[in-house]
């Protein structure tokens, strides 16, 4: 008689485990990872290093984001660079300010895969949006251990009429949401560029990927580096924040 | 008793063969000064006749119509009913004067891979009616040509692909602007790529259905552009006077009109032709005036006797002349010959692709397809023996002004 409540509750784990194994959506963790890293909105600070064989630069950066959509990033640093901005309100509704010409552009949408200040990263990277979640069929290839946690490898392939140029992305989730790699993989499957984790700390209160490399295999010796310094998803992000006004004229 | 006209001919005919080395030469100075103004004329006809092709060919027909305003802002939203919302119209576009048709929506487009972007035309078409009106269909070298007016692949040319990076077959994505300005851009898959002479056609034009098209630029049921063909290019401002007619509002243009520069082209090459010929025709008769002055001067002691013996100066005037023109004669027919068989062997074409890449700017194709026009030959063997005749009547005039009792006089040769 002693065993049979043994063996349910080995039953109801196996049940358990299967059922945590089988209905795991990638659909799912794709959004709760953008989710984890958006949070319902966010301010942050972080330097991002463009390396170069022959120079390298550092930039520091301020974010803002609310909901999934709305972003807004602004140099803070170095001067010649201070005050440059770039507001995403939706895939196709990014502007960018340039201070020296005191103007704010509309950033059309085959810009949007152009690089962000002269660094590895896109428009469209920055800007970050859950486009990634409707656009593409995700697929769980399979799932790694890594540091005892489990980590997600998701392939997401853009629908055919989606305007997506990657043939696939692969994404490596951790079971807590972080992303620990995005492949950006092109038609004829060759790796273009690659999004590394390179540090993980607590903060905002949560596990976050805090430094993250950007790497275009193609070219040598060429990689930008994000760092994160302040991370806060409680601060309260107003609307006003998103506004073409607030582009030019800053008021935070 | 022979008269005294064909005694100058036997006389000229003779006097011509005493030096025949001279002569020859002359001839062959006339055959080949003949050959180089037709041979010549025969590339450059062909040369422009087929960039007039090519131009009309890429998309741009014989008469197009178009919304006001459209060719100066290609934008999606100057748009002009289709033809089947514009029953007289189509009625005129099924009549025998038109010998194809087809509409199109035509705008600005991007284009995108996973390593460039480029700016290019998106063509939407009617795969069917394009068949015979633009180079499209027979252009496709490899992949499929569209299907129908739905086909959900897009055609691109050979330089682009290459400049994208990408592949036969795999997702590029185009980028446009609907009516309302809002941004319109959806991924298509490559269904086929094409090849043309001029790489500029290959890196601007894009082609997909034109229904599909519609729909990505949330469009009505308008078209960018009617294009339309009739029977002879160098002909058309009749017919589109009947298209102007019933078009409406919309603006009807000519290929002259819509390539100033093709048109232009065209009257320049007249000129051109005439101008050519009177260059070679001056070195000819230079060598013309020459070598009769030489056969005159050589027989300044015999026009001294037969004048004495009674030939009125005409007449030597006139046995000059003839023999001139003679010699003119035997000299074109020699050139005609000549240019016939060496135009024979290139009446195909000329592969002339090593130096294609300079030509291009120009809008010029890599193979050269002579073109002889009757025309052209007749204005050639006209001005050289009208002009010729002319030139030696200086000699023959001089002939004619000798004192008899001076030349026979004259000791030596």
């Amino acid at each position: 008689m002693r065993t049979k409540p043994l063996l349910i509750l080995a039953v109801l784990l196996i049940a358990r485990h299967s059922a945590a194994e089988s209905p795991i959506d990638a659909r799912d963790i794709i959004r709760d990872a953008i989710d984890h890293y958006r949070g319902l909105s966010s301010y942050s600070e972080l330097t991002m290093t463009i390396h170069r064989p022959d120079w390298e630069r550092r930039m520091s950066i301020q974010a803002w984001s609310s909901g999934s959509k709305k972003t807004l990033v602004r140099v803070t640093a170095p001067p010649r660079d201070a005050g440059n901005a770039t507001l995403v309100l939706d895939e196709n509704k990014v502007w960018s300010f340039a201070p020296r010409i005191n103007r704010v552009i509309r950033i059309p949408s085959s810009m949007m895969s152009q690089s962000w200040m002269g660094s590895d990263f896109s428009n469209k990277d920055i800007s970050r949006t859950d486009e990634i979640v409707e656009q593409y069929e995700h697929r769980l290839l399979r799932v790694d251990e890594h540091d005892g946690h489990k980590v997600y490898v998701i392939e997401s392939i853009p629908h055919e009429e989606a305007a997506i140029v990657w043939g696939k992305e692969i994404s490596h989730i951790r079971d807590d949401y972080v992303e620990l790699e995005h492949q950006f993989i092109d038609q004829g499957m060759q790796t273009v560029k690659v999004l590394k984790t390179l540090d993980i700390q607590k903060m905002g209160g949560r596990m976050f990927a805090v430094q993250q490399r950007m790497n275009i295999l193609e070219k040598v010796d060429e990689w930008t580096e994000i760092r994160v310094q302040i991370l806060d998803f409680d601060r309260q992000v107003p609307d006003y924040l998103f506004t073409l006004s607030n582009l030019r004229n800053p008021r935070e | 008793m022979k008269t005294p006209f064909s005694m100058l001919v036997t006389v000229a005919w003779r006097n011509l063969w005493r030096n025949h080395r001279r002569s020859l030469i002359m001839l062959a100075a006339i055959a080949i000064g003949l050959w180089g103004m037709i041979w010549m004329t025969a590339l450059m006809r062909g040369m422009v006749d087929q960039m007039i092709d090519d131009a009309i060919s890429t998309l741009s027909g014989h008469i197009q119509i178009h919304a006001p305003g459209y060719l100066d802002d290609p934008s999606v939203e100057h748009t002009i009913a289709a033809v089947a919302d514009n029953p007289e119209l189509d009625k005129l576009l099924h009549s025998p004067e038109v010998t194809a048709w087809s509409q199109r929506i035509r705008v600005p487009a991007v284009i995108r891979s996973e390593r460039d972007v480029y700016g290019i035309t998106l063509v939407g078409i009617d795969p069917q009616r394009e068949r015979g009106l633009s180079f499209i269909a027979d252009s496709v070298v490899s992949g499929h040509y569209l299907e129908s007016v739905n086909d959900q692949h897009v055609l691109l040319g050979r330089k682009l692909v290459e400049q994208l990076e990408t592949k036969l077959g795999r997702r590029i994505v185009i980028l446009s602007q609907d009516p309302d300005n809002n941004i319109a851009e959806r991924g298509f898959r490559i269904g086929g790529i094409y090849d043309t002479d001029l790489q500029a056609t290959e890196t601007t034009y894009v082609f997909a259905g034109i229904e599909t098209v519609r729909r990505m630029l949330k469009m009505g049921s308008g078209v960018s552009e009617i294009s339309l063909l009739g029977h002879d290019y160098r002909n058309v401002d009749g017919l589109a006077a009947e298209v102007r007619a019933v078009a409406g509002t919309a603006e009807t243009s000519t290929w002259l009109q819509l390539d100033p520069y093709m048109a232009s082209m065209l009257d320049v090459m007249d000129g051109f032709i005439i101008v050519w010929f009177c260059i070679i025709f001056l070195a000819l008769s230079f060598g013309l005036i020459n070598t009769l002055l030489m056969a005159v001067f050589e027989r300044t002691r015999e026009i001294g006797l037969i004048q004495a013996l009674g030939m009125p100066p005409g007449n030597i005037l006139l046995m000059v002349l003839v023999e001139s023109s003679i010699m003119l004669l035997i000299g074109l027919l020699a050139g005609n010959l000549l240019s016939w068989l060496t135009l024979l062997p290139i009446r195909d074409g000329i592969d002339i692709s090593a130096v294609a890449q300079g030509l291009e700017w120009a809008g010029m194709s890599s193979i050269l397809l002579p073109a002889v026009k009757t025309s052209d030959v007749l204005l050639a063997n006209g001005i050289v023996l009208v002009l010729g005749v002319l030139a030696s009547l200086f000699p023959a005039w001089r002939a004619s002004r000798k004192v008899p009792v001076e030349a026979i006089t004259r000791i030596w040769q």
